[in-house]
Parts: structure tokens; C-alpha cells; sequence
């Protein structure tokens, strides 16, 4: 690609740069790599699991790790390592579609609050800190009990519980945009609020809320792993790695391989987003960049 | 639902508070359980898990020798019967006073078989052979029954005979008998007393000095709630109890292997199967319950969860209990068997929800095999865990559709099983918890239990149990082996099929 091409392309330009950037930058490599790896086990799971992740096959019950099963087998003769390959789909669908959503709908949220201002955008808020006010945790707890244990509705409660830290980020960056000149050249050429907030505010917030993103998926994995682990979330005999972990448990004195599998695979996963984030966070920053 | 939920979550938040070590010395036992208590009123409970709690605070006329099915004199000091076997006579052991120094006496019995057959719940059925209670002096009671019952002086040895206090009225609300107060508190006679219930933590009781038969040797029993099997055996090997319920099997060599534990198994007449609901759509259909029977991987099941600790069941009435019946049909899982009934039935892709809690141990394990086993004949099941108080709501109002149940008789005679589970006067917690109905079956099980000659009633059971195989209104799975794991310096406990998962905490000690 020639300079000239992407100079004219501006955001294609800031783009190519970031990536270059992270691939000098150690962790944001290996987290990269944590979650390519979690990923490919999840897309290719069906092809590349040794053996049905739900058909039970009890006279393989609860068998240490070894050749034929490498992670051993659970209570009811499942692989283990099946299961977690396919887990990794479930908890990665959990994390994208909850951030997808939360950071969408908190994006605009935040966008609008911070543009429009005055008492909409202390309204907004106000509701915001109301629900921020509670521990994400928790409230999450409370969300999918009402609404009754299944993967979506935990999928729907995490995703209300994190809407509120994209729209405070977003407010925030909106607030500093909104005084640039160049909004005050859309409002003189009849630009509406909307179209602004499309075109100006939230195109300029996006560095802020990729970082935030690649950072909430690791929580919201963590949550959604919490949720099935007491009951509320995914629904046996699905494999999600919380629901495993809960069932494990009960054996673990003397199958420590039951609970352990799933438990380093969320462990990996979040790390692998943490370190993702962090990296990000610093390559996108304007201050340290360049 | 929602209540379900919220129950579970602070149940998890208990847990996280329950780490407090127990500093059990001689004078104190600690048992660990599965679960909380429902209710403490003897008038209204049928579950054996809340009369570990009850059965010790009260007296009954007579008692279960230790390990039989035999009674022996308790409150009543002697008795006599008339010659057809439908007037009995007690004459009451003086010197029994209630906490608050009333005496035991004729009244006082007469008052508690009056309100437990008067708030006719489960406790009714059982002491449901009596017509009338009649005072003749103050410590001469005299009972007649509707017809003569072989079992009826054991049926006054069980949990639903306990005599409770005539003050307790006192207490009495909007008519309830005083069962709002009765539910949370005790008021009897017996070796102990209720000292403190923090749901979902421990129930404490503890023992009377001044007990007419003697103090008990410990000064309290404390009952844990622990609902993870793998936390009643950690508490176990650490010595912070003294006996768990409920272990699970795969946890058990482990446990024979500690220096410091016993782990003594018992052959028992606790069955364990499924409530089918017979009301539900779908499942008022004979051929749809029939397949779900025949989905059952029951080999599979006794071979594998219970490593062999138990049997299928033949039929209702368990092995050991007179009326099983050696030859009746019995469920083999056949799964196009199970496809071909759906088929007829027309109802190929049926989707059912299991209700089930944490009570046992092997229920989890036990539900998602079902789950897999119905998923092979096309059937979706769903599992739901909940709290098992919540549970047992559910199973009374009928508001269920499967749902994984256990039973153990508490006086040896097959009533125990034919008449409570499936008269359908039994409806909900009382015993007929599939909510089945079949007139032929009420008529035979109704006059079986009439007569007195034993071969006569086998005969009418046996021809309803043909009936009721072809019906299928439970999935019947197997009878269990009852396993104690205690630690080695408990001594003096005695097991007794008829009281299963209660403790005679009178007699036990530690050294």
C-alpha cells in the first residue's frame, strides 16, 4: 500500500500504525495469541474435539487425564477436553455478544448524555451511577434469578450491568469533543444532533472504547462463569466452563482434574484479554504514542 | 421461582459465612446434613430430614427397640388390646411433664392425635387407623380404631405420634392449631429440646437434664447444613463433625481410608424414583410415562453413581418389606421401545422439566443421566435446582412436572408404600406425589388395608401393583444402601430402616 493511498485514508492510516505497534509490544502479543488460540478451539471444535462434548459413556467415569482422554473424564464419562474446546465457544460467544451490546447501547448512552448535556444528560447519569452502584456481581445475580436461569438471560444481565462503564467513558470523551471547533462548524452548517453524535462524537471516542472492551470481555467472561457456576447461567449438560467448575468442585479432592481444566481455561482467557486491554490501552494512547 | 433463586443466593453467601470451626468436645455431637429443615411440626411433617430434628424432642406411647421394627413401652407403660384388635388401652407412665411442668397425660394424647388427624396432613395417614381418642382416668387413654391394623401399635412408634404439648395453644393463630409456632419451635417431652435453628446454617438441640428416662450422655446435637457432599467430608476427615449424611459414593474410598473414620453401611428400605405428574398434559398418557420408563439406563445408574450400593427396584414395595413382589414386571431401558410409545402417543418431541434438589448426594449425577437417557428416545429434559424446602412446595401444590423423590417407611408394612403412594386421597406431600388416580387401585389398596390376614392383603396388593406397572405413574429406580461415615470415637449409634436419617442421640456418646 502506498503512502499516498493511506493518507488518504486517514483511519486506515491510524489503524496499520496501531497494529504495527502492538506487535512490538510483547504482552499484547501473547495476549493476542491466548485468545487467537481460545478462539480457534472454539470455531473448530466440532472438527477438532476428540469425542462428543454430551454424550455421557458412564463406564469412563471420572478417569484420571491420560492418553486416550488427555484432561480425564468427567462424572458422567464426558471428555473433559471436549468439553472445555466447546466451552471456549460458549464463554467467547457470552463475552462478544455482551460487549457488543453493552458497548453499543453504552456508547450512544454516553454519546448523547455528554453531548446534549443539561438535565437529559444528568438524568441519563444519574441512572447510570445508580446501576454502577451496585456490584456488577451481584447485580447481575439478582438480573438472571428474576428473569430466570438460561445462558440469554445471563447473557442479557451482564451486558445491563456493563452498560453503564461504556456510557461514563464515552460521556466523558464526548464532553471534550463536543468543544472542538469542527462541531461548531457542523452546528453552523445545520448538521443535526444525531448525525453529529454518528459522524463526530463517537468516531473520535473509539479508541477508548476498544480498550474498554477488550478489557470487559475478560470480566464478562468471569461473570458469566460466575453466573452458571451457582445455577443461573448456562444450563447442563452444556459445557460452560463455570458449570463445570461447579459440578467439579464436589470432586475435587480426589479428581483434581475435574475443576482444574476449565478453571486454567478462564484463567487464560481473562488473562489473555487483560494483557490485550493494557496493551491497547498504551499503544492508544496519544500521549505515548509515536 | 424467583424465591428459589434468591434462596440460592444467599445460600451461596451462608456458605461463604459458614467457615466458623466448630470446636466440637465430647459433650457435643455435630452431624452434617444435606439440607435445611422444612418444618418442626410433628402434626405436618413427612420428611425423615425434619424428624432427625423432631423425633428426639418428643415422646410417643411406645418406641422402636433399638434396630427392630418391635416396639417397647415409652410414655405408655403398658397396653392392652381387645379381642378383634380395634379398642386399645394405654395406661400412661406417670411422672412425664412438658418443659413447662404440664403433665404428660390422657389428654395430652388425646390432644395430639386430635390435631394431627384434625390438620390431616401426611402425620394423618399415618395414625389414620384411628376413629376416636377417649380419656377414661388421667393416665388411662383408650383408642378405638375404624378397623382392626396389624401395624397400628407401630404406626404410635413413628415420628406422626409424637405427643406434643396441650399449652401450644396458646399460641394458637387465625384457628392454625398453633402450627405457625409449632413450625419453629418444639414443646414436647422428649430427651431434647430445640436451642436454636439459623436457617440455612444449623440446628441446635439440646439435651434435658431432667429427662424421665435419664439425660441423654451428650449435652447438645448439633445438626449442620452443609449442601456440598465434598464439604461434609472435608469437616469430617477434620474432625469438625461427628457424623455426615449423605456422601457421595465416589467420595466413600477415600473415606474408608482415614484412620479416624468409620464408614458403616446398612441395608435399607429407602427407595429412590421419580414423581411423574400425572396431571400434566402429555403426561396424563399411560404410553408417554411407560416410555419414559423404559428410557432409564437403570444398569447403568446402579453400576456407575451407586458402584453397585444398591438395586433396582421391582415394582413399589422394596426389598425386605413382606408384599415386594419377586416375579412383578420390571423396567429395562429399551430405547425404540420408549420412540415406539411416543409414537403412538403422538408425542415425539416432548420437552419435560426435572425439578430435583441437593438432598441427596447422587441427584445431580442421577438427573443429568436421565437427561442424556431421555435425549436417546427424543425426549428434552430440562433440570432444576432448587432449595429443598422450596422443592417440596412444589411437589404439594403439584406444580411440577418430573421431579426426583426418595421415601423410606416408617413402620414395617407395604401401606407404607401402596396406600401413601398411590391412593388418591394422597395427593401432594402426604405420599401419592405423581398425583395419580385409578379407581380400581383405590378400591384394592383401600380394602387391603383393612383386613388383617396377611396373605389376603399381598393378594390385593399384588393384583394392584399389576395395575399399576402397566400404568407407570413413577419411574422407579432403585433402593438404596443407607452409608453413615462417622468418626471412630462415636459410639452407641444404631441404625433403624424404620427411622432413616434420624439419630437416637439419646444413646449416643462420644469417647
Amino acid at each position: 500500500m502506498d503512502a499516498a493511498f493511506t493518507s488518504r485514508h486517514p483511519r486506515l492510516r491510524e489503524l496499520l500504525l496501531t497494529l504495527k505497534i502492538l506487535s512490538r509490544n510483547p504482552s499484547a502479543v501473547a495476549g493476542a495469541l491466548i485468545i487467537g488460540i481460545m478462539a480457534f478451539m472454539g470455531f473448530s471444535a466440532d472438527l477438532l474435539a476428540p469425542f462428543d462434548p454430551i454424550r455421557i459413556n458412564l463406564s469412563e467415569r471420572l478417569n484420571p487425564p491420560g492418553w486416550g482422554h488427555l484432561f480425564g473424564t468427567d462424572e458422567m464419562g464426558r471428555d473433559i477436553l471436549s468439553r472445555v474446546m466447546h466451552g471456549a465457544r460458549i464463554s467467547l460467544r457470552i463475552g462478544f455478544m455482551v460487549v457488543a451490546a453493552a458497548g453499543m447501547t453504552g456508547s450512544f448512552i454516553g454519546a448523547a448524555a455528554g453531548f446534549l448535556g443539561g438535565r437529559i444528560d444528568n438524568l441519563i447519569m444519574r441512572v447510570m451511577d445508580v446501576v454502577l452502584s451496585f456490584p456488577p456481581l451481584v447485580l447481575a445475580m439478582a438480573l438472571a434469578a428474576a428473569m430466570g436461569p438460561s445462558l440469554n438471560n445471563a447473557i442479557m444481565a451482564v451486558a445491563f450491568v456493563m452498560v453503564p462503564k461504556f456510557a461514563r467513558i464515552v460521556r466523558g470523551e464526548a464532553l471534550a469533543v463536543k468543544e472542538m471547533p469542527y462541531i461548531a462548524a457542523a452546528r453552523v452548517s445545520g448538521a443535526k444532533n444525531f448525525w453529529i453524535i454518528f459522524n463526530h462524537i463517537l468516531p473520535n471516542c473509539m479508541n477508548s472504547v476498544v480498550v474498554l472492551a477488550t478489557l470487559t470481555l475478560g470480566e464478562t467472561i468471569l461473570i458469566a462463569a460466575s453466573l452458571s457456576f451457582i445455577g443461573l447461567g448456562a444450563q447442563p449438560p452444556a459445557p460452560e466452563w463455570g458449570a463445570m467448575i461447579s459440578v467439579g468442585r464436589k470432586f475435587v479432592m480426589d479428581q483434581w482434574w475435574y475443576a482444574t481444566f476449565p478453571g486454567l481455561f478462564i484463567l487464560f482467557t481473562v488473562i489473555g484479554f487483560n494483557i490485550l486491554g493494557d496493551a491497547l490501552r498504551d499503544v492508544l494512547d496519544p500521549r505515548i504514542r509515536r | 421461582m424467583k424465591r428459589l433463586f434468591l434462596i440460592v443466593v444467599l445460600g451461596c453467601f451462608g456458605l461463604l459465612l459458614n467457615g466458623t470451626v466448630w470446636a466440637a468436645g465430647p459433650e457435643t455431637l455435630v452431624v452434617g446434613v444435606s439440607s435445611d429443615i422444612h418444618t418442626l411440626d410433628p402434626s405436618v411433617s413427612s420428611d425423615n430430614y425434619d424428624w432427625r430434628q423432631i423425633y428426639p424432642c418428643y415422646d410417643r406411647l411406645v418406641a422402636y427397640k433399638a434396630g427392630s421394627t418391635e416396639v417397647e413401652p415409652s410414655a405408655a407403660e403398658s397396653w392392652s388390646v381387645n379381642e378383634d384388635g380395634t379398642i386399645w388401652t394405654f395406661s400412661i407412665r406417670r411422672g412425664i411433664a412438658f418443659d413447662d411442668g404440664t403433665p404428660l397425660d390422657a389428654g395430652a394424647v388425646k390432644f395430639a392425635f386430635e390435631r394431627t388427624l384434625q390438620i390431616g396432613r401426611g402425620p394423618a395417614d399415618n395414625i389414620g387407623a384411628i376413629d376416636s381418642v377417649e380419656v377414661l382416668d388421667d393416665y388411662t387413654v383408650q383408642i378405638t380404631l375404624k378397623n382392626a391394623f396389624g401395624p397400628f401399635i407401630q404406626t404410635l412408634a413413628t415420628d406422626a405420634a409424637s405427643i406434643m404439648n396441650p399449652n401450644i395453644m396458646k399460641h394458637e393463630k387465625d384457628g392454625d392449631l398453633a402450627q405457625g409456632w409449632l413450625a419453629e419451635n418444639t414443646d414436647g417431652s422428649g430427651p431434647f429440646r430445640l436451642a436454636e435453628w439459623t436457617r440455612g446454617q444449623r440446628a441446635v438441640l439440646e439435651a434435658k437434664p431432667d429427662y424421665w428416662g435419664g439425660p441423654a450422655q451428650i449435652k447438645q446435637a448439633v445438626i449442620r447444613f452443609m449442601s456440598e457432599s465434598a464439604d461434609r467430608r472435608m469437616a469430617l476427615e477434620r474432625g469438625d463433625i461427628d457424623i455426615a449424611e449423605n456422601i457421595l459414593i465416589d467420595q466413600l474410598p477415600a473415606l474408608e481410608e482415614n484412620p479416624d473414620v468409620e464408614v458403616n453401611k446398612y441395608p435399607s428400605q429407602l427407595v429412590e424414583y421419580v414423581y411423574i405428574n400425572n396431571r400434566k398434559p402429555g403426561l396424563d398418557d399411560p404410553r408417554v410415562r411407560q416410555a419414559l420408563c423404559f428410557a432409564v439406563d437403570y444398569d447403568g445408574i446402579i453400576h456407575y453413581v451407586l458402584q453397585g450400593q444398591g438395586v433396582q427396584m421391582r415394582g413399589p414395595v422394596p426389598e425386605g418389606m413382606w408384599g415386594h413382589k419377586k416375579d412383578l414386571f420390571q423396567h429395562k431401558r429399551d430405547v425404540s421401545k420408549a420412540k415406539a410409545l411416543l409414537k403412538e402417543a403422538g408425542q415425539e418431541d416432548l420437552e419435560l422439566t426435572l425439578i430435583y434438589s441437593e438432598r441427596r448426594s447422587s441427584w445431580e449425577q442421577i438427573a443429568t443421566i436421565l437427561q442424556a437417557n431421555f435425549a436417546d428416545a427424543g425426549i428434552t429434559l430440562n433440570l432444576e435446582l432448587m432449595a429443598n424446602p422450596t422443592l417440596r412446595d412444589q411437589v404439594d401444590k403439584g406444580n411440577f412436572e418430573l421431579c426426583l423423590g426418595a421415601w423410606s417407611p416408617d413402620y414395617a408394612d407395604p401401606s407404607m408404600f401402596m396406600n401413601f403412594w398411590f391412593d388418591s386421597d394422597n395427593w401432594g406431600l402426604p405420599g401419592n406425589r405423581s398425583f395419580y388416580k385409578n379407581e380400581r387401585v383405590d378400591q384394592l389398596i383401600r380394602k387391603s388395608v383393612t383386613l388383617s390376614d396377611q396373605e389376603k392383603r399381598v393378594e390385593l396388593y399384588n393384583r394392584a401393583q399389576e395395575i399399576i406397572m402397566d400404568e407407570a405413574p413413577y419411574i422407579f429406580l432403585y433402593q438404596v444402601k443407607t452409608i453413615v461415615p462417622m468418626r471412630k470415637n462415636v459410639k452407641g449409634y444404631v441404625y433403624n430402616p424404620m427411622l432413616e436419617s434420624m439419630y437416637n442421640f439419646q444413646d449416643i456418646w462420644k469417647k
